[in-house]
């Protein structure tokens, strides 16, 4: 199943990277990742594509939620069932 | 995703410094003085030099009773030796460890230590120099990229740009390693920003709204009644109810609160290797430690649970090997836990509760009383009481009594006898340190340390040296392996410079036993790197050289008891090397890939049912 992720992070030095390092490290591919400004300077905005199943995507989830510069996770939608 | 101000920043009046021109590194020694650190950790160099002359100066001038330095930095003979000290301070004292290292080579030897905090929860502030700004992603002398590398490591990082963050940056750093689930925050702070011009403000912390507002949530959170009521409608229909305790129930301060809930329900507790003395160990109800090489009665106790209510623990695979066998026979399991990310991560339970563990046992206690619950009264446990009582006599803990060689058991438990619980013990990683958590009793929390989750080997020394800093007063002990206390050696000199009364204890079995352990059961027998007699070390000599001035090898087997006596009497710094049977293993053993019925109890505790030792699957997990 492949979902997209909106995350909404504080625009601090290395906090992309922990986002990124956060799924390679629990063995997460990323299968696309955008990053936007947002009308605030000090945060940006990270769509991010991934595939698992809804226990792994809960619990990646809720892993992203304990980064210190996460401001909110929201999972937007659903994306068809196959694996991309 | 309103921050909640946080009351220091309405109370802080006004700093009597506020205002005042300070440098960077400056502004560092005086939060750290403001938030209340009287000891720290760490080695010098270049890039944090600015730091250590400031802490020298306001130590200089900031003399307490008799002279002695507010806040003294203690020096290890490796960075890594700096962390452990400083997580065996926090661990030991509950208070934030503080350890100040150099750029490049000191920051990335202060790795383990962080990320062993970070995966058994242990609060840490470590502070690195870091080339100046100009310089950083030069390939500059001594740089290395430790926000990246702490990144993953750590519970946060930051990289200091702004001198004018650094003093919120460093308030801030504090906030996020004791509050929540606690954990290791590194702050990387370049020379320019340590020598900067700055005034200091004496207030004000970082925004982090994400963070502060997901902590309040989960702070707040509240039992309501309805759910109190699901738990007891379980509890009700439980005839053999089991508490699972781990460390977060150390972290969060709730041993008191899990004491009272015991008193007034009678519910037995088990606890993991980080949970030991969450429970008085020798209360009745009381089953020591479960999981991998638990006791048998308590892993007996788990698999004949009808009901489970897990606090602060995480199902980890020491505990959980094989998540749907474990607990099988449990109807209903209850978690609660401080994060999120544990409710079901690995076994999935019937109810839960996200929040703080001392709130939520009292809370559930007042419900249960004032709902009529009093099991203590209609003894309705007395069945399962009278059955944990006969798992504990006919599955006690054993060994070989009567061999001649010299059982590590019996050391541990020579020990006990003297120090009853009371001693704040610490461990290195293999079959010393299980035997240390099997044989000895703890009465308290916080006397137990030990590197739960990573398993480093060379904890023990450095852990045992903190500890006595936050307990001046207490008898701490490390016990040790030969191969562990190899790897921080030098530490041994750390104890006599600092004329710190630490007991050593090295139950040497010449060589990697739980290595061996292994490579016996999933290997043949062969000892593939883990055999140590051709290793010339005279570890008395060793000690001796660095200045212990009690430094003995127990060979004899008769003398065990008063060497021991001796040994712990002895006034200062001691060091103990015994020579303990080389084959001793760990009993009971539930292998990888084994269910709590399939465990091995070996020659002397008394088994359940008889077993075929190879079945346990072989695996690459170590
Ligand atoms: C830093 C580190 N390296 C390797 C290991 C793997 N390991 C686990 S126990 C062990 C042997 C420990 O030997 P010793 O300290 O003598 O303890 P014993 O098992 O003999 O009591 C090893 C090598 C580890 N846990 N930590
Ligand atoms: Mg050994």
């Amino acid at each position: 199943m492949r979902h997209t992720l909106s995350i909404l992070l504080q625009n601090e030095a290395g906090a992309l990277v922990r986002v990124a390092g956060l799924f390679a490290a629990r063995s997460h591919n990323i299968d696309s990742l955008t990053v936007a400004a947002t009308n605030d300077p000090a945060i940006s905005q990270l769509t991010l594509v991934v595939h698992g199943d809804e226990d792994t995507l809960e619990q990646i989830l809720r892993q992203t939620r304990k980064l210190i510069d996460v401001l909110d996770v929201i999972t937007l939608s659903l994306v068809g069932d196959t694996v991309a | 995703m309103n921050a909640q101000p946080l009351k220091a920043e309405i109370a802080a009046d006004h700093h009597p410094l506020a205002g005042q021109p300070m440098t960077g590194a400056e502004v560092i020694v005086q939060v750290l003085a403001d938030e209340g650190v009287s000891v720290m950790f760490g080695y010098s160099g270049g890039a944090i030099l600015p730091v250590y002359d400031a802490l020298f100066r306001y130590n200089a001038e900031h003399p307490g009773e008799g002279g002695v330095e507010p806040m003294p930095l203690i020096v290890p003979a490796n960075e890594q030796g700096a962390g452990f000290m400083a997580a065996g301070y926090a661990r030991a004292s509950g208070k934030v460890g503080v350890a100040v290292v150099t750029s490049g080579p000191g920051a990335t030897n202060m790795v383990t230590p962080v990320r062993d905090s970070m995966a058994d929860s242990v609060p840490l502030v470590v502070i690195c120099g870091q080339v100046a700004r100009a310089s950083i992603g030069s390939d500059a002398f001594q740089e290395a990229p430790i926000s990246n590398i702490m990144g993953a490591c750590a519970k946060h990082v930051f990289l200091v740009t702004d001198p004018g963050r650094l003093e919120v940056t460093l308030r801030t750093a504090f906030e996020i390693a004791r509050s929540g689930r606690p954990g290791p925050v590194v702050i990387d702070v370049p020379k320019d920003v340590q020598n900067a011009a700055l005034n200091f403000r004496g207030e004000g912390r970082l925004p982090i709204p994400g963070y502060r507002a997901r902590l309040q949530t989960v702070q707040s959170a509240h039992v309501s009644d309805a759910e109190c009521a699901t738990f007891f409608a379980a509890l009700e229909q439980s005839k053999r109810p089991l508490i699972y305790a781990g460390g977060g129930l150390i972290a969060s301060g709730a041993s008191a609160a899990l004491r009272a809930f015991v008193d007034d329900f009678g519910l037995p507790v088990t606890t993991t290797l980080m949970g030991l003395g969450a429970f008085d160990t020798t209360d009745s109800l009381a089953l020591h430690m479960l999981g991998m090489h638990g006791t048998a009665y308590a892993n007996y106790a788990v698999d004949d649970c009808d009901f489970m209510l897990t606090l602060g623990a995480r199902f980890d695979d020491r505990v959980a090997g094989v998540p749907d066998k474990f607990a099988p026979t449990a109807k209903f399991i209850a978690q609660i836990d401080i994060d999120p990310a544990e409710i079901g991560k690995v076994k999935p339970v019937h109810w839960h509760h996200n929040g703080d563990l001392r709130l939520t046992l009292d809370r559930l206690r007042q419900y249960g009383t004032r709902h009529g619950f009093r099991p203590r009264q209609d003894g309705r446990y007395a069945t399962w009481h009278a059955q944990i009582a006969e798992l504990k006599r006919a599955h006690a803990m054993n060994y070989d009594r009567d061999s001649a060689m010299i059982q590590p058991y019996a050391v541990i438990e020579a020990i006990n006898r003297i120090t009853q619980g009371r001693a704040v013990i610490s461990t290195g990683v293999g079959q010393h340190q299980m035997w240390a958590a099997q044989y000895f009793d703890f009465r308290e929390p916080r006397h137990w340390l030990s590197s739960g989750s990573m398993g480093t080997m060379g904890f023990g020394l450095p852990a045992a040296i903190g500890a006595q800093f936050a307990r001046p007063d207490a008898v701490v002990i490390d016990i040790d392996g030969d191969s562990s206390i190899r790897m921080n050696i030098g530490e041994l000199e750390t104890v006599t410079t600092y004329g710190l009364p630490v007991k050593v204890v090295v139950l040497n079995n010449v060589g990697d036993g739980m290595v061996r352990q292994w490579q016996k059961l999933f290997f043949k027998g062969r000892f593939a790197s883990s055999d140590k007699s051709l290793h010339r070390k005279d570890f008395i000599k060793a000690a001796q050289a660095d200045g212990f001035e009690w430094a003995k090898r127990l060979e004899n087997k008769d003398e065990l008891s008063k060497t021991i006596i001796d040994f712990l009497a002895f006034d200062g710094p001691a060091f103990l090397e015994v020579m303990i049977d080389p084959d001793a293993g760990v009993y009971p053993m539930v292998g990888p890939g084994a269910s709590y019925a399939q465990m091995i109890t070996g020659d002397c505790i008394a088994s359940r049912q008889q077993v075929a030792e190879s079945e346990a699957a072989r695996d690459d997990m170590f």
